[in-house]
Parts: C-alpha cells; structure tokens; sequence
C-alpha cells in the first residue's frame, strides 16, 4: 500500500542541515536524491516514491523541516550506478548517495554517522520486542537472499563484528553463513530484551572512541537488493496498530508515509492521535519516521480539566519523582545491569556514574518502558537525552 | 503516552497492603494500647508530613504510615507522650522529610525512631511479641516479594545466614521472632536497603551475621534492641555493598570485552 502523499522529516531530536537538490514542483523518480546533507554533501536523501516534490519547508539555518511528494504514477526508478567491484569506499558512496545512510543509527548518541566512520561493532536487529512491533523475520520473508549480500556488505565497514540478534532458532542469514565476522546473539522475547540498546550494552557496550551502529535486519536486505539490481527497495513492512483502530494490520508502504492515509477509514469515532513508532517511544506525527517501523493509533483523552493550583503545585514541585527501587524497574531495564543506580544517576544528572553504568549505549527507546512502568512522566528519556547532549558537547569541544 | 503504575505511591500502598496480616495479627493481640500507640504515631508523623508539604511543597506519601506502624510496634514500652512525640518526630523529619521524601532518604525513618529513643532513653523496657505476630511476618514478606516491592535478595539473604546460624546453634530461638519482625518491617525497605541484586544479598546476609554477633557477645540487651540495632547498622552500610557490588559488575564486564 503506498499513500498518496509521503514526507521525509529530520530525526526527533538533533538537527540535520540539508541542501534542497530539486526545485518544489520538480518530478522525480523513486530513489532519486532530493537533498543532501550540508556538511556532508555525499549523505542525500532520497524521494521514497515517483512522485513531484509538493514542499520543501526548511527551518533557520537550513534545518530540515520536511519535504512533501505528492504520488505520480509511471515516475519509474532512479537506478543508483554501481561500479564493479565491492569495496569499502564504493558501498560507502552507494549507501550515501542511494538514501540508505539514514537507516544507521550511531551509538553514542543516536545520530546519524558521519560519512568516513568505522565502528567497532554493527548490530543488525532482527528482533524487535517492542509492543506491536512486526516481526522483522516477517519481514525478511522472501528476501533472505539479498540479507545475506547486505550482511556480507557491512562486513566491509568494520574491523569488529557484525552481530545478528534474532529471537528465533532459525534465521535467515543468506547464502554465505560461514562468514568469519558475522556473529548471532539470541535476545528474548519479551520487551526491553530485544531492544538494540539492551543488546548492545550486555554484549558490546559503545563508548566515545568506539562508536557502535545498529541497523534494523530489513534495511540490511535493502543493502543487498541495491548492490544487487542498484534500486532501493519501495517498501518496507509496519504494522499499524492502536487502541484507536478497528483493527491492526500490516502493510508494506514507503518510507515516509503518510499516517493518515495508512489509517484512513480505519480509525474508531473520537479524537485520537497518530504516532510513529510504538506506544512507549512514539511521537505524535504526520509522516512515518526515517527508521520507525510502527504506526500506533491511541485514542486522545477527554482533556483534562484544569486542576486546583495546590495539587498542581505540589505535583510539580515533585518533579522528579524519587525512583524506589522494585522488580518491576529491575525487569524494566532486562534485569541485565543495576538498574536503580542508572536511573537514579540519570534523575540526578549524575554524568559520570550513568556512563560508568553504561548509558553510553542506551538510547530513549531503551528507557521508554522504565519510563511507562514508573509512571510515565518521560523524566528518565528526557534526562538521558540532555545527559547525551551534554556529553556530546563536551566530547566534540 | 500511556501510564504505568509503579509509581512512589502505588510501592508505598503495596508495601502497606503487605504490612496488613503483620499489623491486624498485632492489633488483634495487643488491644487498646497497641491501637492508641498506633494512632500516636500516625498523627505525629501526619503533622510533620503536613508541616512539610505546607512548607516545603512535599506531597505527603503514604511511606508515613509505614513508618508509624514500625514505630508504633517496636519503640520501647511506657514512653509516655512526650518522648513518642519526640522520637516519632525526629524519626520523621530528620530520617525522612529532610532529604526530600520518601524515596530520596538513607535510613528508614522508623530505623531512625527507634535508635533515638533506644540511645536516648536506655531504661524503658523493649516490647516482647507473642508468637502469632512473629508467624505473621511470614505472609507480609511472601506478599511484599510477590509484588516485587520488598528486596527479595535482602529478606532471602538474612533467612539464609538465619536458617544456618539456628542449625548451628549460634542463633537462640528466642530472638528469631524480634529479628523476623524487624527484617521485615525495617530492614526490607525498599528505599533504605541496598539497591544492586548482588549487594541485597550481602545486605541481608549482614544483617543476619549482626543478629548472631550480638547474640553472642552483647549480655543484657532485649531481642528487639539487638534487631534494631542490627537494623540501623546494616541500612547503614547499604551503599557500601552497592559500591562493591557495582564494582564486581563493572569488572566482569570489562572482562570480555576487553577494551578500556
């Protein structure tokens, strides 16, 4: 199901400075660039459907804002050239000029990786634990071929390991399954579990000098499929699914789509609010994220009425709540590492003891469920966030 | 955004949910005294939570009542009014409200209760208890571990050291009840106790080698004043096993990979 309109949008947090490649108005193929990033003009972003361009809307300084396409039929596909051989530089050139570059994620931090960066380990996510979440092995179905040329593929753009974590005994890793470098992880099945920043911080913790890149299984298939015909696949798999719905459902739509248009006719009476990504760490939005892969649909509340100005008093002065330490935290976080003393160096902006721990490696979506099963005020992704900045800062000054 | 539940209130209603079998079996058995001893200490510790909020914008929370059930149970026996007041007060403000609530402090407040009144007033006889309030505590921790809001590493590891000095005959069965009651109304704070899996258990098995230290060596002093000192002393030293069992961690897992 590909929707009329589609838009890409800069990430969540953090900025991306982008140069526009075509005028509003223009026609382009599916898979042509249609922006470049500003300090790093190779990384382009790419039209996810044949379409004319409706609106590119900048913010100061050349911020991303979004960029709308209007669906043209008969656009046809941009074919990304591929010259000969497979080496490093020449996947690099590939993947950042054919819009396959956002689909990594770095840690620390979360960002996007620079152009030229070598990590020491990338994780490919075949499992996805979160609620709702498809299965990425569903979405692997058919495609296992080209997953095992994109696994081989990353193996070019690291020294260290590339691990697979899947949930299940059997996995589709491709034809060439003896490959030295590619290593399987099993996680569980139950939530934080097969989040990539619990795997990557029992099993390969990212530090500053060591950054680690994780990347969902069936972007790595999408690898394969472009150093195989050179054109991006058109669609990827999300599962739409909420509270607010008639029902859930799985479609396969393109990149950016357009949250209306996968719910349309589908959601019950009442206000609701379309989010992209999962009911713990989704955010309310119009076009689905550059890697999310989930649609949630909740009903929206009646709104609140006002309450009186001492509890709301009160109340605020709380902020933040104090963390008591139970099972249900412990679980949160996958029992894995001690969670009460992370969260609490989090709450109390205790830098150096949450890196000591490990928060290097973590991202919001791994504290979302800590986050929900505490309550759900957001404080711990939030003080994660600024935690991460501040360090960012200071690591880059 | 949906909402979980285990917030500071919701743990502070689960761990009073727990107390009940604890505190009916008391109340059943102590009578009026126990019920007007009780009242004393919820109203003492209700001013000074609302003292604080009025003051220092500190929602009140339902910890209180914990804490003035532990008191209430354990404080040592004709007190009159105005030493409870006193202890109950110092207990609450400066074991509890002070660093900013429940959740945010050191010592369980009634740890801090009982210690002031049993360091300042030494003559006052400590309460005994009769055998159905010492059972009781066996189903308030059972129902505290199934809610996971009691250290299930802190109760596990003092019955183990527990169970072992009794066989060994270290441990003389008329203090299991006192250490029983107190491990579970003190030392099984979630809050006070230490916080890491590995630390809980050090913390429990030290309050249980506390109990059978002073049992051997200190002459004279009642079941309940050795619990609660042992208490005191094992709350205390609960950062110091998180910091050790933080170590541990972070050494094994340098270990494989390597790197740092």
């Amino acid at each position: 199901m590909i929707t009329e309109e589609a838009g890409l949008t800069g990430p969540a947090h953090g900025e991306l400075r982008v140069t526009p490649l075509v005028e509003e108005g223009a026609q382009v193929a599916h898979g042509a660039p249609v922006a470049c990033l500003r300090h790093a003009p190779e990384i382009c972003l790419t039209a996810p459907m044949a379409a004319t361009v409706g609106a590119i809307r900048l913010g100061p300084g050349r911020r991303m804002g979004e960029i709308v396409f209007f669906r043209e039929s008969g656009g046809g596909r941009h074919e990304h050239a591929l010259d000969g051989a497979l080496s490093e530089a020449s996947l690099r050139r590939l993947m950042q000029g054919a819009g396959l570059w956002p689909l990594l994620q770095r840690r620390p931090f979360g960002n996007m990786p620079a152009p030229g960066e070598r990590p020491a380990a990338i994780f490919v996510m075949g499992s996805d634990t979160r609620p709702f979440a498809p299965d990425p092995e569903v979405a692997l179905n058919g495609s296992e071929r080209v997953f095992g040329e994109g696994l081989d593929a990353l193996c070019h753009l690291t020294d260290g390991p590339v691990i697979v974590c899947h949930s299940r005994a059997e996995l589709p890793l491709g034809t060439k399954r003896a490959h030295e470098q590619v290593k399987t992880l099993r996680c569980g099945p139950r939530h934080p579990q097969g989040l990539a920043g619990m795997r990557i911080h029992s099993a390969f913790p990212a530090e500053l000098d060591a950054p680690v890149w994780d990347i969902h299984a069936e972007d790595v298939a999408a690898i394969g499929a472009l150093l195989e015909t050179g054109l991006v696949p058109e669609t990827r798999l999300i599962h739409v699914a909420g509270s607010a719905l008639r029902e859930s459902r799985f479609v396969r739509t393109q990149p950016g789509a357009d949250l209306r248009g996968l719910t349309y006719g589908e959601v019950l009476p009442g206000p609701h609010m379309l989010m992209t990504g999962s009911p713990l760490d989704g955010r309310e939005a119009h076009w689905l994220g550059t890697r999310d892969r989930q649609v949630t649909v909740m009903p929206r509340g009646p709104r609140r009425r006002g309450r009186h100005w001492f509890i709301e008093a009160l109340t605020g002065s709380a902020m933040p709540r104090p963390i008591i330490p139970t099972s249900a935290l412990t679980h949160a976080f996958g029992g894995g590492l001690p969670a009460a003393p992370l969260a609490r160096a989090l709450a109390a902006g205790d830098d150096e003891t949450a890196m000591k721990l490990g928060a290097l490696s973590l991202l919001e979506e791994d504290v979302a469920l800590a986050d929900y099963v505490l309550g759900g005020h957001g404080t711990l992704a939030g003080a994660l966030r600024r935690m991460l900045d501040r360090t960012e800062t200071e690591f880059a000054a | 955004m949906t909402k979980g539940l285990w917030d500071r209130e919701t743990v502070a209603l689960m761990l009073l949910a727990a107390y009940m079998p604890l505190a009916l079996t008391w109340l059943w058995f102590g009578g009026t005294d126990a019920l007007a001893r009780l009242l004393l200490a919820l109203v003492v510790s209700g001013i000074w939570h609302l003292v604080f909020m009025l003051a220092r914008a500190q929602p009140p929370s339902l910890a209180g009542a914990i804490a003035a059930l532990g008191v209430a149970m354990l404080a040592p026996e004709d007190l009159g009014l105005l030493r409870m007041v006193l202890g109950v007060s110092f207990g609450a403000v400066m074991g509890e409200l002070v660093f900013g609530g429940w959740g945010r402090n050191v010592v369980n407040p009634a740890t801090v209760t009982l210690s002031f009144l049993g360091f300042g007033f030494p003559a006052f006889p400590w309460p005994g208890f009769v055998e159905p309030v010492a059972w009781a505590a066996i189903p308030a921790a059972l129902i505290g571990l199934a809610f996971g809001v009691m250290p299930a590493g802190v109760i596990l590891g003092a019955v183990l050291v527990g169970v072992t000095a009794s066989l060994a005959g270290l441990l003389p069965a008329v203090l299991v009840p006192a250490a029983g009651i107190v491990l579970v109304l003190l030392v099984a704070c979630p809050v006070a106790s230490a916080a890491t899996e590995l630390a809980r258990w050090l913390n429990g098995a030290f309050y249980g080698a506390l109990m059978v230290i002073f049992a051997i060596s200190w002459d004279g002093a009642a079941p309940v004043q050795m619990a609660v000192s042992a208490a005191l002393l094992a709350s205390l030293a609960a950062p110091l096993f998180d910091e050790i069992a933080i170590g541990l961690w972070l050494a094994r897992r340098r270990r494989p990979h390597g790197r740092s």
